[in-house]
């Protein structure tokens, strides 16, 4: 069973009268443990996707489907329950709480899942070492680079042991090496692991490493195919 | 709640500038407001407690209705032995003495007086008012029936000193006309101008005799070890004398009483106008520090951090905000009242101040409730100025909000 389904689901912005559709009618599923690419020039509906399956916008027309569970028959206090206990979101840049240390962001979400002091304690710490991150626990996000920011929200967005991670660009910020050093790390944490990782981004050398790539243009799904056997 | 406070807290001092400006701003307000509230509440606690220690004490013992008809007629003509041997093994009471209260005019060769007549018991009304450490000249009254005390303002309008003789006219209980000549022993001066200007005090015994009450006595007057035992004691002494009236400082001076509630009332409102206006700043940091970490939010929204613990954590932050303020406000109002602990001299205004019954000197005086009160009106100001803030944050949509840059 799909983890992710997207059934003829559109969005269509409206700003002071003017309608711009972002999404048409898009059909699509996401399997559980893929690591899949959504791809596409600026404007193709990418983030507009993504924020419709993580049930952070609601669609004009079509459904989403998390783990078998409409989403838009949820009220916004059960989806902030649903993306607390089954997705992890990494974004852009600027993803952690710039007044909680790397650990204590790591934390948080277990935090809010009710997860005990000392557990979550241990598992962030685990987590600290598995994003090469050991002994920077302690460092405030302004004191850390891009590239460890962001390794700290991968960590974040699987700590809280999620069915599906939801990365929006999430090497757009980074320099080339920096944005490798990522991608292996999410990929990791999809072999190791099983999470489901879904990403937005253009850049083909991100593509290159995903799976699956979903290609969108103007809205639709220009393209939906296996990439490889990585 | 843990996570809440914590980023509540973090978040508040994030900008220390601009919190510690709201901080500062909520500090100075604050123990501005205290050290009004305390000199002026230094002046109506020594009003108070001017009328309490010169003439009224803590309660009264008169015959029954003597409240509504205080004339000579209504007498304890037991002259207080019953209320005597009462108050002598009632716990609680720290002194007490007999009077008798009465009219007259003093006379001297240049001048006449109306003044109010007060025969008391030298020894023991020393104990009870401080009349005794009130004299300026001479000395305080002793066995000798024929000597008086008068206000040092009384004594220059009649133009009289100490050693002068002076004649008192009353009319007896019987209602005669009679009066007699009397030597001025010392002048007072105390902070009641009503009390300086037409009150004389004579020997208990010469006052009776000259009344014509035999040895009744008008008034047995008493004071309490602490102000918070007068209630229970005029209750017990209510129960124990039936045939009496017994009454408190409070119902002897119910303007004193409603000066005291007005000036209550009054900081009410002075605290609500205060605190409205730091709320309108405390918001507009809010208000700002939302718009600046409308990206966050969104984030925070996306992992699953809900309403209800957003909102918090702004109210929260508000209160921190409020409080340091608060506490920083409170030790500044202690230290100013520490500094101004000798009074503050308005002997500029003592003509003014002597007929409201105050001192030239103005000792400020914080009580608790000048610490509780803007306590809760901090805590409702830190609600109501989150309220909007919060709202505004709650409404972000988490997908437009993590795009704002």
């Amino acid at each position: 069973m799909a983890i992710l389904e997207a059934e003829g689901l559109s969005k269509v912005y409206e700003t002071r009268g003017v309608v711009t559709p972002a999404l048409h009618d898009i059909d699509l599923a996401i399997e559980e443990g893929e690591f899949t690419a959504l791809s596409g020039p600026s404007g193709s509906g990418k983030t507009t996707l993504l924020n419709l399956f993580g049930g952070l916008d609601t669609p004009t027309a079509g459904t989403v489907r998390l783990d078998g569970q409409a989403l838009e028959e949820l009220s916004a206090s059960e989806l902030s329950d649903l993306r607390l206990r089954k997705l992890g979101f990494v974004f852009q840049a600027y993803n952690l709480i710039p007044v909680l240390t790397a650990a204590e962001n790591i934390e948080f979400v277990m935090e809010l899942q009710g997860v005990p002091t000392a557990e979550r304690r241990a598992r962030a710490e685990a987590l600290l070492k598995d994003v090469e991150l050991e002994g920077l626990g302690d460092k405030r996000p302004l004191e850390m680079s891009g590239g460890q920011q962001q390794r700290v929200a991968v960590a974040r967005a699987i700590a809280s042991q999620p069915r599906v991670v939801l990365a929006d660009e999430p090497t757009a910020n980074l320099d080339s090496g920096t944005a490798g050093r990522l991608l292996e790390l999410m990929e990791r944490m999809n072999g190791e692991r099983g999470v489901t990782f879904l990403f937005s981004t253009h850049d083909p050398l991100v593509i290159s490493r995903a799976r699956r790539n979903v290609q969108l243009h103007d809205g639709r799904v220009l393209s939906d195919g296996a990439l490889s056997d990585r | 709640m843990s996570m809440v406070l914590r980023l509540a807290w973090r978040n508040a001092w994030r900008n220390s500038r601009r919190t510690g400006i709201v901080v500062t701003a909520v500090a100075i307000g604050i123990s501005g407001t205290l050290l009004t509230m305390a000199v002026n509440f230094g002046m109506v606690f020594q009003m108070v407690e001017t009328a309490i220690e010169n003439e009224v004490g803590h309660l009264q013992i008169h015959a029954r209705g003597f409240d509504e008809n205080p004339e000579l007629a209504v007498r304890l003509v037991d002259g207080g032995r019953e209320s005597i041997a009462l108050l002598e093994h009632e716990e609680g009471v720290r002194a007490f003495s007999r009077r008798v209260r009465g009219e007259g005019l003093l006379s001297s060769p240049r001048a006449s007086a109306g003044v109010r007549v007060l025969g008391i018991e030298p020894e023991r009304e020393g104990r009870v008012t401080r009349i005794a450490a009130s004299v300026v000249e001479g000395s305080y009254l002793d066995g000798d029936g024929r000597r008086l005390l008068l206000g040092r303002e009384l004594a220059r309008r009649l133009e009289v000193g100490v050693g002068d003789k002076v004649v008192l006219s009353v009319q007896d209980l019987s209602g005669e006309l009679t009066g007699e000549a009397l030597r001025v022993a010392g002048l007072f001066d105390t902070a009641s101008q009503a009390l300086d200007r037409s009150t004389i005090f004579m020997q208990l015994g010469a006052s009776q005799a000259l009344l014509g009450l035999d040895h009744s006595v008008s008034e047995v007057v008493a004071v309490a070890d602490s102000r918070d035992q007068v209630d229970r004691l005029r209750r017990e002494l209510s129960a124990a004398l039936p045939g009496a009236e017994v009454r408190s400082w409070e119902q002897l001076q119910p303007l004193l009483v409603y000066m005291v509630d007005v000036f209550d009332q009054s900081a009410w409102m002075i605290y609500a106008a205060v605190f409205v206006a730091m709320a309108f700043g405390i918001a507009n940091v809010l208000l700002m520090t939302i718009y600046e970490r409308t990206r966050e939010i969104g984030i925070m929204r996306a992992i699953g951090f809900g309403r209800g613990r957003l909102v918090a954590t702004i109210v929260v932050e508000a209160l921190v905000v409020t409080f340091v303020g608060l506490l920083v406000g409170f030790v500044g109002a202690l230290i100013g009242v520490y500094l101004l602990r000798d009074g503050i001299d308005l002997s500029g205004m003592a003509e003014g101040l002597e007929y409201l019954g105050v001192g030239t000197r103005i000792v400020p005086v914080l009580r608790t409730s000048d610490f509780t009160t803007p306590l809760a009106v901090a805590a409702v100001t830190a609600f109501v100025a989150s309220a909007w803030p919060a709202w505004r944050a709650v409404r972000l949509r988490p997908a437009e909000a993590v795009r704002h840059t």
